[in-house]
C-alpha cells in the first residue's frame, strides 16, 4: 500500500512537470549555492589559518608559564634541552624553531621607534616561517652578529635603507641596559603591520648575548603536517609539552581573532542557511498548496471512496518527498559542479584585508565531506517536512465541499 | 427501521451559508432506501439532489436530522469509521472526473481494494472480472484521457462495484454523456443491480435514465414531492 502511494505520488508530481522542475530547480539552486558558499568559506578559513600560521606564528608554540602575558625576558623555557630532545623525537611535529623575544627600541640617525627584537635561529626558522621568503631587499640572516632584518614600514619610519646603521637598545635580564650596533642586512615584507613595522630580526645568539641570557630562549614555534592539528585539543602534543612549567598552545589560542573570525563565518553560514531553508520551506508549501487546490476535486473523490485523512496527508507529504529528492539531486549536482570548477581555478578577490590578514591570492573552495553533506540532508528533510501542512489541509477537506467548489 | 433498510433519514435539513445568506438546500426530508432498490432521485437543477445524496452517504453533515447507514447512526461514527464504512460498503459514481488521471483504468478500479488491504493477486482477478462485466476489459491499461466519456463512466461503475459494496450512489452519472451512451450505461447498472442485488441510488434529470429506474423520488426545492409525476421534471 505504502509503496503504491509512493509510486502514485511520483506520477502526480509529473502531472505538472514544469512546476516540479521549476520548484526543484529553485530549491536546487539554493542548495547548490549554499554548498558552494560553505566550500568557499572553508577555503577562506583554510587560507586564513595558513596565512596566520605559516607566515610567522607556527601551528603551535611553547613558552614558559607566564611569558605570553608578561613578556618578562627572565621567563625563558625551562629545561630547554629536555624540551628540544622531546620535540626532536616527536613524530607529530614536522619542524620547530627557537626564538628570543624582547621589547626594544631602535634608533636610526633620525628616528627612534619601539619594536620587538626577535632572535631567530636562521638554521631552523625557514622550515617554520616565511621570513626568508619575505625578505625582498638584501638577504636573509647568515649568522653574522651585526646583521638585522627589518620590515619595509619600519625602514620607512626610520629613514633607513639597506646597509645603514641602526642601534638597538634592550633591558637586560639583570636590569641593565644594553645597546648594539647593526647594519640593515635585509628588508622584509609580510603584509602584516606587526611584522613589517614593529619587529626587528637578529640572530638568536646575538639576541641571547644582548639580553644576558645566552643559550636560553623564550618561544618555540612548532609546525605540524596540517594546520588543523594545532586546533586539535585532543592531540597528545599539548599534554606532552605542557611540562616543566612550560605551556604548549595551538593557533586558536595564539590568534584568537582567527578563531572568532571562523566562528563568525560559521554563524553567518548558519544564518544564511536558516534564511535559505526558510525560503525553501515557504516555496514548497506554496507550490504544494497550488497543487492541492488544483486537485480539490480529486481529493474529494479520494475521501468519498474511503481514503482516510492520514492516507491523503501521507500522499501529499510523499509528493513533497519526491520534489525534495529531485531538488537535492539537482542542487548537489549544481553545488558540486561549481565547487569542482572553482577548486581548479580558485576565486580571486583582488587584494582585500580581513582582520589583519591579507587575501591577495585566489581562494580555493575546499570540499569538506564532513560538513557538506549536511546541506543536502537538510534540504531533503525540510522539503519533505514542508509537505506536512498542505498534507494536513488536504486530508481535512470536506469531500462534498471539495467537489462542489472545483466544479 | 428493518434489517432491510440500507439508508434511513429522519428530518434531514441542510442549510448552507452563502456568505451570510442562508441557502435552504434540503428542507426536511424523511426517507428510507431499502435493500436491492434501483431508485432515481429526480428534480431540476438546484433542487438539492447532490446535497441530499452527500448527506445520505455521509460526505456532508446535515444541519438537522439524522441518517442511519445499515442501522448505524452516522453522527455516532468517528471520521475514520465513516471513511472506512464508505470504503467497505458504498460505491460512488460522480458525474465527471471520477478517475485519477495519472492512474490507468485498472489502477483506478484497484484503488479501493488497495485501501482495503486486499492482496495483489486477488485484486488483479477482481479488477479484470469487473472490467469484463462493464465491457471494457481491453482498455484496462489505458489512462482516463485515452478513454471516451462513456468508457470512463464504465470504469467508474467498475470502481464502485469492485469493493462489493451494499450500496452504489451515483450523482448524475450520465450528465456528460450522449443519450445512447447514457442508456447503455444505465442498462448495465440495472443488470448489475439485478445480478448482484446491490442497491443503487442515483440522481438525474435525464429522461432516458428515469425510464430505467424501478422507483423514482422527486425532489423539489429541497423537499420530496409525493404527488409529482415524471412529466413535471
Ligand atoms: N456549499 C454550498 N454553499 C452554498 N450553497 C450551496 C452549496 N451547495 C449547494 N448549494 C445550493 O443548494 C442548492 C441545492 O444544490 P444541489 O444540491 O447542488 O442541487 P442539484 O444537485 O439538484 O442541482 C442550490 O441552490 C445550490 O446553489
Ligand atoms: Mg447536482
Amino acid at each position: 500500500m505504502f509503496i503504491r502511494l509512493v509510486k502514485f505520488a511520483w506520477k502526480i508530481i509529473w502531472r505538472n512537470g514544469r512546476r516540479t522542475v521549476i520548484t526543484g530547480l529553485a530549491v536546487g539552486l539554493g542548495l547548490g549555492s549554499m554548498m558552494f558558499t560553505e566550500a568557499l568559506m572553508q577555503g577562506m578559513a583554510a587560507h586564513m589559518i595558513q596565512t596566520t600560521t605559516e607566515s610567522w606564528m607556527g601551528d603551535a608554540q611553547i613558552h614558559r608559564d607566564g611569558f605570553p602575558d608578561t613578556r618578562n625576558i627572565n621567563l625563558t623555557i625551562n629545561r630547554l634541552d629536555s624540551m628540544l630532545s622531546m620535540l626532536d623525537g616527536d613524530s607529530t611535529v614536522s619542524s620547530f624553531t627557537a626564538r628570543i623575544l624582547s621589547p626594544a627600541s631602535v634608533t636610526s640617525t633620525t628616528e627612534l621607534k619601539p619594536v620587538t627584537l626577535i632572535g631567530v635561529d636562521s638554521k631552523t626558522d625557514p622550515e617554520v616561517t616565511m621570513l626568508e621568503a619575505a625578505v625582498d631587499t638584501g638577504s636573509y640572516l647568515s649568522g653574522e652578529s651585526t646583521e638585522i632584518i627589518i620590515g619595509y614600514k619600519l625602514a620607512d619610519d626610520l629613514n633607513a635603507g639597506l646597509g645603514d646603521v641602526i642601534i638597538i637598545t634592550v633591558a637586560q635580564a639583570d636590569s641593565g641596559l644594553s645597546s648594539s650596533m647593526f647594519f640593515v642586512s635585509g628588508i622584509c615584507r609580510f603584509g602584516s603591520d606587526n611584522l613589517d613595522r614593529y619587529s626587528a630580526f637578529v640572530n638568536l645568539t646575538t639576541a641571547g648575548v644582548m639580553l644576558g641570557i645566552p643559550g636560553e630562549i623564550h618561544e618555540i614555534a612548532v609546525q605540524f603536517p596540517q594546520a588543523e592539528m594545532g586546533a586539535d585539543i585532543s592531540l597528545g602534543f599539548r599534554r606532552k609539552f605542557t611540562a616543566f612549567s612550560n605551556t604548549a598552545l595551538g593557533w586558536p589560542e595564539l590568534a584568537p581573532q582567527v578563531g572568532s573570525m571562523l566562528s563568525m563565518v560559521n554563524i553567518s553560514m548558519a544564518i544564511m542557511a536558516a534564511i535559505l531553508f526558510g525560503l525553501v520551506v515557504f516555496g514548497i508549501v506554496n507550490s504544494l498548496f497550488m497543487s492541492v487546490f488544483e486537485r480539490m476535486y480529486e481529493f474529494g473523490v479520494m475521501k468519498a471512496v474511503g481514503t482516510r485523512t492520514g492516507t491523503i496527508s501521507t500522499m501529499v507529504i510523499l509528493e513533497a518527498f519526491w520534489i525534495a529528492v529531485i531538488s537535492t539531486v539537482m542542487g548537489s549536482a549544481i553545488g558540486l559542479l561549481i565547487i569542482w570548477i572553482t577548486t581548479g581555478t580558485g576565486i580571486s578577490f583582488g587584494e582585500i584585508e580581513v582582520s589583519g590578514i591579507i587575501f591577495d591570492k585566489p581562494i580555493y573552495p575546499v570540499l569538506r565531506l564532513s560538513r557538506i553533506w549536511l546541506y543536502p540532508l537538510f534540504t531533503l528533510i525540510l522539503t519533505t517536512a514542508a509537505g506536512i501542512y498542505p498534507g494536513i489541509h488536504a486530508g481535512r477537506l470536506n469531500p462534498a465541499e471539495a467537489m462542489r467548489k472545483s466544479l | 427501521m428493518t434489517d432491510n433498510d440500507v439508508i434511513v433519514a429522519e428530518g434531514v435539513v441542510k442549510t448552507y451559508d452563502d456568505s451570510g445568506v442562508p441557502v435552504h438546500a434540503i428542507r426536511g426530508i424523511d426517507y428510507t432506501l431499502a435493500k436491492g432498490e434501483f431508485t432515481a432521485i429526480i428534480g431540476p437543477s438546484g433542487s438539492g439532489k447532490t446535497t441530499f445524496l452527500n448527506v445520505l452517504a455521509g460526505l456532508d453533515t446535515p444541519t438537522e436530522g439524522e441518517v442511519w447507514l445499515s442501522g448505524k447512526l452516522i453522527s455516532d461514527m468517528s471520521g475514520k469509521e465513516l471513511s472506512d464504512f464508505r470504503r467497505d460498503h458504498i460505491g460512488f459514481i460522480f458525474q465527471a472526473y471520477n478517475l485519477f488521471p495519472v492512474l490507468t483504468a485498472e489502477e483506478n478500479v484497484e484503488y479501493v481494494m488497495l485501501l482495503q488491504g486486499i492482496p495483489p493477486g486477488e485484486r488483479h482477478e477482481r479488477v479484470m472480472a469487473i472490467l469484463k462485466k462493464v465491457g471494457i476489459a481491453e482498455y484496462a491499461g489505458r489512462l482516463p484521457m485515452q478513454l471516451s466519456g462513456g468508457q470512463q463512466q464504465r470504469v467508474a461503475v467498475a470502481r464502485a462495484m469492485v469493493s462489493r459494496p451494499s450500496l452504489v450512489i451515483a450523482d448524475e452519472p450520465t450528465a456528460n454523456l450522449d443519450s445512447k451512451t447514457s442508456g447503455a450505461l444505465l442498462d448495465m447498472m440495472r443488470r448489475l443491480n439485478e445480478e448482484t442485488g446491490v442497491t443503487f441510488l442515483f440522481s438525474t434529470h435525464d429522461e432516458i435514465v428515469m425510464k430505467r429506474a424501478r422507483k423514482i423520488v422527486v425532489l423539489r426545492d429541497g423537499k420530496i414531492d409525493g404527488k409529482a409525476s415524471l412529466e413535471d421534471c
